[in-house]
């Protein structure tokens, strides 16, 4: 035990750590609640979290920058109002098409920020919480008060999310989850393997070296709201088909959601380090406890928000804590190891 | 040497608005040689540093490598022709680990990474400067001494053809230094052009080939290191001749013992510390980075409290708990890491100057008496010779040695009845260090006392009365400045001799 403790990275270990407090909610919520477990408990959260788990993913693609979108949530909601549009005019257009169509309409959004903040160095969290508003306003002008609704947009649309895919122990995982899962699954490779996306941590972690180690700072900032808004654009997609009515408030609030997600998954706010798969799992935990709230019966409805709050504040301090200690821990090891080592020198 | 040299600067400038950082510089490195360069601090070594790799443009002259005119658009095009730089304070990505920081500016190299082989190649450029390092952890756990030997890794990733070494050894103990140099000596020994900049003079005269001295951005004279000697290098840097910096002034000791320490604890950190402290003594605090010296001052000033033994502050018998309470008792510390501890960087001299004793400019209302706080920052910066034409100056754009004095003058407001001094002239050049002593000097004249953190052993000697070594975390002994040498002291320090 203490052998994996001692080989496992502060990241893998906050894995395992949200992995254990999610089963640990579940047992809770199913011992407080009569007919926890059944099969819309698992399609509810994992419907949920494929919206989610892309927007987690793309606001950590931001912070690992040592930056964040708030404007993500508007990015969400006008591509999803676009896509309706589009695709109700057009209902026999590809889906390919449209996937790309939506990458692309996200990305400019992101286009806008990432200019303004790299090229502009304007701090991110004036020019998104600007965006935020102006992205919403346009939004309102666009649709012209009208909304998208279901019926208008075609049948292979709207029954994609519940498309089954595979079961496992009964568990039946569905298209949207199974699409959001790849896409988290190859931001995650990546940002592990390639050499451009190593460059998102180290703007993140020490922007003034990166600058003397002849990386280009400003770009790499640039794409990572590229990137996070092309991402963005997808959970529009992704938004619209599983909702199917869109209004002008679509994605209100995602950006407290995304950060949520992200910042309980183990990514540093500062920037520099965090993991897309610990993302996911944030936003596995948020869902969990949202989903879970609203049936049980000793929490109202109106402390749901407040609980969540909590829970988020308590993981992070938690969390936060405990790696601090850890890595405290480990480099006085490795101090008195390496005194030891030159001790033996000495020695003879 | 009729050589190609590696790189030239030829007759370069450089101008930010109205004032020259450098002009007509010439430089000319070559293959093999350290060429140490020395100036006091705003001679222009930075900009100079900053044209060869790139992240400035010169106003008119020319760069050169190999012999031929090159134009360095940024730190990736003079990286991708061989020119790198390591730094005081090593720029390292805390997150990433060794291997990620040694190939993170990898050009050229595929897109998609392969860390086996990355792994095992970052083992051996560490391998290769002589060090061993766990390459698979993260950088921010390292000290600052394997930090550095990880930027020399990364920029021996790639081609290096000029290495430039800017104070890289002014954070380090004296054996780290050692192992730097040997660093450095064995890549000019195998054909790459070094460039050291050191205000450790000793150093110089240790490793370098060949010393180019600047000052006010102009080059003043390029020597073989043989032909030189410290005193005229030191004339050549401030334009006059000085006198011996490392002068030794009389004690004004009075018999009165402000401070008693005795058997001073903090477990796990440092053991039985004991000694006393008079009123009008330096008592200078010597040894080797890891011998604990600032945990010691840490604890004096309660920020981290003693597990054991006894302080007698004045004669009373306290337990330090916090620095809110050394503060009340007359105690200031003047802390090493000037950039973490000691200022806020985008604020003005004035109000850095006032921090500590803010209480004392309040207006009867509780507002902040403008008027008054500016009236003590002039006069500090008169009285410490702060270079700055105003009192709203942001500290940031201060030269280092500037910045020591406004963080001294902070604490000297505050009129304490002893001073921590935490390596006061770490990092600043001559000039400034020989000021420095003289304030502490006027300090302890007017009635204070004075504890001063050095790891600079002419400093030592110039300054203490009386020298405590210590060595990783006890009290070797406590020497008089008088009979003491550099030499013996290091001995101590080491664990080679005792303490007479």
């Amino acid at each position: 035990m203490t052998g994996l403790f001692n080989r496992l990275s502060p990241q893998g270990l906050r894995i395992l750590a949200l992995l254990a407090v999610i089963l640990l909610l579940l047992a809770f919520f199913a011992s407080q609640i009569d007919g926890y477990f059944n099969a819309r408990l698992f399609s509810r959260i994992s419907g949920s979290v494929a919206i989610m788990a892309l927007i987690a993913t793309a606001q950590t693609l931001v912070i690992l920058t040592r930056n964040i979108d708030l404007s993500i949530g508007s990015v969400v909601g006008f591509t999803a109002f676009a896509a309706g549009n589009l695709v109700s005019t057009n209902p026999e257009m590809s889906a390919l098409l449209l996937v790309l169509f939506c990458c692309c309409f996200g990305a400019c959004f992101g286009a806008v920020n990432g200019l303004i903040v790299a090229y502009g160095r304007v701090p991110s969290i004036i020019v998104t919480l600007a965006t935020m508003a102006i992205f919403r306003s346009l939004l309102v002008e666009y649709s012209d008060g009208k909304s998208i609704t279901t019926n208008t947009l075609p049948a292979w649309l709207t029954e994609f999310p519940n498309l089954p895919v595979f079961t496992v122990f009964g568990l039946e995982f569905r298209a949207a989850f199974v699409a959001a899962l790849i896409v988290v699954l190859a931001a995650h490779l990546a940002l592990t393997r390639l050499r451009p996306m190593r460059q998102f941590f180290a703007v993140g972690s020490n922007p003034e070296a990166a600058e003397m180690a002849g990386i280009d700072a400003r770009r790499v900032v640039f794409s990572a709201f590229v990137l996070s808004g092309a991402l963005a654009g997808l959970a529009g997609l992704m938004f619209l088909a599983r909702f199917g009515n869109i209004t002008v408030v679509a994605g209100l609030g995602f950006e407290l959601k995304s950060v949520a997600a992200a910042v309980v998954g183990g990514v540093n706010i500062f920037g520099g380090s965090g993991t897309v798969i610990g993302a996911l799992l944030g936003a596995v935990l948020v869902d969990v406890i949202d989903t879970s709230l609203v049936r049980w019966a000793i929490v109202s409805e109106f402390w749901r928000e407040a609980v969540l709050g909590a829970l988020i504040l308590l993981s992070v301090t938690t969390d936060t804590l405990f790696t601090r200690r850890l890595v405290a821990w480990r480099a006085a090891r490795a101090h008195a190891r390496r005194e030891a080592a030159l001790n033996q020198e000495a020695r003879p | 040497m009729s050589a190609i040299p590696t790189l030239a600067l030829r007759a370069v400038s450089k101008s930010f608005g109205m004032t020259a950082a450098l002009a007509d510089m010439t430089l000319e490195l070559f293959p093999g040689e350290v060429h140490a360069i020395v100036g006091e601090n705003g001679a222009g070594k930075s900009t100079m540093i900053k044209i060869m790799t790139g992240i400035y443009q010169p106003s008119s002259g020319q760069v050169e490598i190999g012999g031929a005119p090159v134009v360095l658009s940024g730190s990736k095009a003079a990286r991708l022709r061989g020119v790198a730089a390591i730094y005081q304070e090593p720029m390292v990505f805390p997150d990433l680990d060794v291997t990620e920081n040694i190939f993170i500016s990898a050009t050229g190299a595929g897109l998609i990474l392969d860390r086996r082989s990355m792994r095992r190649r970052a083992e051996a450029l560490v391998g290769r400067i002589g060090m061993t390092l766990d390459v698979d952890r993260e950088a921010g756990g390292l000290t600052l001494a394997e930090q550095q030997a990880v930027e020399i890794a990364r920029a021996l990733s790639q081609d290096v053809r000029v290495l430039i070494m800017d104070e890289p050894t002014a954070s380090l103990s004296a054996h780290e230094a050692a192992e730097l140099r040997r660093i450095a000596r064995s890549l000019a020994a195998s054909g790459v052009a070094v460039v050291y900049i050191s205000h450790r003079l000793e150093e110089v005269f240790e490793i370098a080939d060949r010393v180019t001295v600047i000052r006010d951005g102009r080059h003043i004279s390029t020597r073989p290191v043989a032909e030189v000697t410290p005193q005229g290098m030191i004339a050549d840097m401030v334009g006059r001749a000085v006198g011996n910096y490392f002068t030794k002034m009389a004690s004004v000791a009075r018999d009165e013992v402000i401070l008693s320490v005795r058997g001073l604890t903090r477990a796990g950190v440092f053991e039985d510390i004991s000694f006393d402290l008079h009123r009008g003594e330096v008592l200078c605090m010597a040894g080797l980075i890891g011998a604990r010296r600032t945990d010691v001052a840490l604890s004096l000033f309660g920020v981290h409290a003693a597990t054991a033994g006894e302080m007698r502050y004045k004669g009373q018998m306290v337990r330090m708990t916090s620095p809110a309470q050394a503060i009340a008792l007359g105690i200031a510390y003047v802390s090493e890491d000037r950039r973490k501890l000691g200022l806020a960087m985008p604020l003005p001299i004035r109000s850095n100057i006032s921090l500590a004793t803010l209480a004392q400019y309040l207006s009867p209302l509780g507002l902040i008496d403008r008027r008054r706080e500016r009236g003590t920052a002039m006069a500090y910066r008169e009285r410490l010779n702060i270079r700055a034409p105003d009192v709203e100056m942001a500290v940031g754009v201060l030269s280092g040695g500037n910045q020591q004095k406004v963080m001294l003058a902070k604490w000297l407001a505050m009129k304490p009845d002893l001073l921590i001094v935490d390596e006061p002239t770490r990092g600043i050049d001559v000039g400034a260090k020989a000021e420095v002593h003289d304030l502490i000097r006027a300090f302890v004249r007017d009635g204070g006392t004075a504890l001063v953190i050095s790891s600079d052993l002419p400093e030592v000697l110039a300054l203490g009365d009386r020298i405590l070594v210590m060595r990783e975390g006890r009290q070797m002994g406590i020497i008089d400045s008088a009979r003491a040498t550099q030499e013996g002291i290091m001995a101590v320090a080491t664990g080679q001799s005792e303490a007479a």
